[in-house]
């Protein structure tokens, strides 16, 4: 239950044989309007059936581990503003919930099904307010607030038992018949698989429509949702394009989730439905830059150590468009720097000495800009870079070797 | 044709039951006895029914009541060695010792334990690690950890039972009423047992001796111990951690002495 995951399809889909299968499934699923999406539970849930209330059992230990993972921000404020904003789009469960944040440079957020959820941090780099975020925490309480777990679970289960019954009746029947059925039974496996995905598909695009109701009830823009899923393709195109390949454009059948496309398509129409005329809805931005500045610089960093250039590119481009500033004026330049093709090096000179021109400029910024002065025999005005480096970070690691340098 | 797999069939009747286990141990081990601490870290139980399309569902109430046999059963086990066995049930339970202290320890043990199972069962075999029983430590981390707690071993258990569910049986039923039709599936398999031990010397941090046991049928409906009832839960015990071996150098001096 994650907002795009990358199950191994190829693990699923060993049998092969997809063209006659598809016949049996069919593909498009049809758009979930939001408003006819009720959260199945209220506030304080608690599972009573028995195979909910093993699924809760296991997921105590699974939690207790999560949370006190060292991949988690501790940060208690920015905890706290996390926790806030899921019980400002949790629905019934908004007391319920919980949140954590894990330092992994991803676009993804994963909920369990009781009810905790697990942001990564490349979330929070790339969501230009909050509305955006509140936009992919809504999606995911929509997972617990539909059950989409158990719903899940028994889908499958049933699935399997009338594939595993299938099988048998039709290996006797074919036996006594003198007839080899593997190569059926092999398609049925198929059909099954595909049948499973599907499901998956219509719990995300439930998710999306119930999460799309929740924040525009809490009155953050709607169309923030549709905005995260342009960004998202753009960033993808980007990419690739850098690596010189085509995004990928996937099969929809085998997926787990549907097509970014279609659901950024879906929640644009789905988002024009939800909006009230004359009602005015707020994006956050201040409260949300206000919330994420104390790691808005690792969050950049974690990025652009990625070495994905073209998708570490279009995400600072995108940031900017609110604004440049010395942050990520900074980023960019060691985007550059860091890919190294020829004239990057010109390019990054030109974008420290840019980032050194805002107030917000980090120190490594000055540290840089230095450095590429001295490349250039601009030996006193990298002194004075290095001084102000010097001055803002007199403890950095480096800091003895540069005072050398200035000697 | 149909008589060979009816032939097939019979003799995949006859082994499809079994109980496996594979202990390995450090060369200079000796079976703890007479007047030993051992700390159960936090034991992990999972008992679940297998559905008839072959998955596992775990059952909430069945595995409580499989931890407490087990959790018994355990204790009375080392009792009868000369053993004191203090469980701890959850990560702040051992006074003076805080709760990260003990989860780092967890941790650290799952990533070693998963190499022991790599290396020593999965056939990934290391030829630096040849003849030397079992090589692996948890070092300074657990010795501080038995400075601290005073105790002599730490003892890590992982166990999971499962029971083939009606509809799993009922399948069985079928595959084996298909062998008179010439499609024959006497081993669908449904329920097992998988559980593995291992013993750590806090003097030393070394990983001294390592089981795992494995109980399954490959025909669903037969049980091979239970371990949500008491006796089925002793069985386990005792088959886990009743029959230690020392270890290569001590059998070793056992042999030489008269």
């Amino acid at each position: 239950m994650c907002i795009r995951c990358e199950l191994s399809r190829r693990s699923l889909l060993v049998g092969g044989g997809a063209a006659a299968a598809a016949l049996a499934t069919g593909v498009a699923a049809a758009r979930i309007p939001p408003n006819s999406m009720v959260p199945l539970i209220g506030p304080g849930y608690r599972p009573t059936d028995r195979d909910e209330l093993g699924m809760w059992a296991q997921m105590v230990r699974v939690e207790e581990e999560i949370s006190g993972s060292n991949l988690l921000f501790k940060d208690p404020a920015l905890n706290l503003y996390l926790q806030r904003l899921i019980g400002k789009v949790g629905g019934p469960a908004a007391q319920d919930m919980r949140i954590y944040v894990a330092r992994i440079p991803e676009f993804n957020a994963v909920m369990f099904p009781t009810g905790f959820t697990v942001i990564f941090s490349g979330l929070l780099l790339r969501m230009r307010n909050e509305a955006q975020l509140a936009g992919v925490i809504a999606h995911e309480s929509g997972h617990f607030l539909r059950k989409h777990q158990i719903r899940q679970w028994r889908d499958m289960r049933t699935k399997t038992d009338v594939l595993a019954v299938l099988a048998m009746g039709a290996g006797v029947a074919g036996g006594a018949a003198g007839v080899y059925t593997g190569d059926l039974a092999r398609l049925a496996e198929l059909g099954t698989i595909l049948s499973l995905l599907k499901y998956n598909r219509t719990l995300e695009a439930e998710a999306d429509a119930m999460g799309l109701k929740l924040i525009a009830e809490a009155g953050l823009r709607p169309m923030a949702m549709s905005e995260t899923w342009d960004q998202l393709i753009g960033e993808l195109d980007e990419s690739a394009r850098y690596r010189r390949k085509k995004r990928e454009r996937r099969i929809n059948l085998f997926e787990t989730h549907p097509s970014p496309d279609s659901r950024r398509k879906e929640l644009k129409i789905s988002a024009a439905e939800v909006t009230v005329p004359g009602k005015l809805y707020d994006d956050g931005r201040a409260r949300y830059l206000e919330a994420i500045a104390p790691i808005r610089q690792m969050l950049l960093d974690d990025q652009v150590k990625l070495n994905d250039p073209g998708a570490s590119q279009y995400i600072v481009n995108t940031l900017a468009i609110d604004g440049w500033n010395g942050l990520l004026r900074f980023h960019e330049a060691e985007i550059w720097r860091l890919r190294n093709r020829a004239g990057d090096d010109a390019r990054a000179a030109l974008g420290y000495a840019a980032a050194v021109g805002y107030p917000d400029a980090p120190p490594d910024a000055w540290r840089w800009h230095g450095v590429m002065l001295q490349k250039a025999g601009r030996i006193p005005e990298a002194r004075a870079a290095y001084a102000r480096y010097l001055q803002m970070a007199p403890n950095a690691p480096d800091a003895p070797f540069i005072r050398q340098l200035l000697q | 044709m149909r008589r060979t797999s009816i032939a097939i069939g019979a003799a995949a009747l006859a082994l499809s039951a079994c109980v496996q286990t594979k202990q390995y141990a450090d060369v200079q081990f000796t079976p703890p006895a007479g007047d030993y601490k051992l700390l159960v870290m936090r034991p992990d139980v999972t008992v679940g029914s297998v559905t008839a399309g072959g998955m596992v569902e775990r059952r909430a109430d069945w595995t409580e009541t499989a931890r407490a046999n087990l959790l018994a059963a355990l204790k009375a086990q080392q009792a009868g060695r000369g053993g004191n066995a203090l469980i701890l049930e959850k990560r702040d339970g051992l006074p003076g010792v805080d709760a990260e202290t003990i989860a780092e320890l967890e941790r650290l043990h799952y990533a070693v334990g998963s190499s022991i199972a790599l290396h020593k069962y999965s056939g990934r075999y290391l030829p630096t690690k040849r003849g030397k029983g079992l090589d692996w430590t948890l070092g300074e981390d657990a010795v501080a950890l038995g400075r601290k707690s005073g105790m002599d071993y730490a003892l890590f258990l992982y166990a999971e039972d499962s029971f083939a569910s009606s509809g799993r049986v009922a399948l069985q039923v079928l595959g084996i009423a298909g062998c008179a039709v010439g499609f024959c599936a006497p081993n669908i398999g449904g329920g097992g047992q998988f559980a593995y031990a291992s013993l750590v010397d806090l003097r030393t941090g070394e990983v001294v001796w390592f089981n795992v046991l494995q109980t399954g049928s490959q025909i669903a409906g037969i049980k091979m111990g239970d371990i949500r009832t008491a006796d089925g839960a002793a069985t386990m015990v005792e088959r886990l951690l009743g029959r230690m071996k020392p270890g290569k150098d001590i059998r070793r001096q056992m042999k030489a002495r008269p």
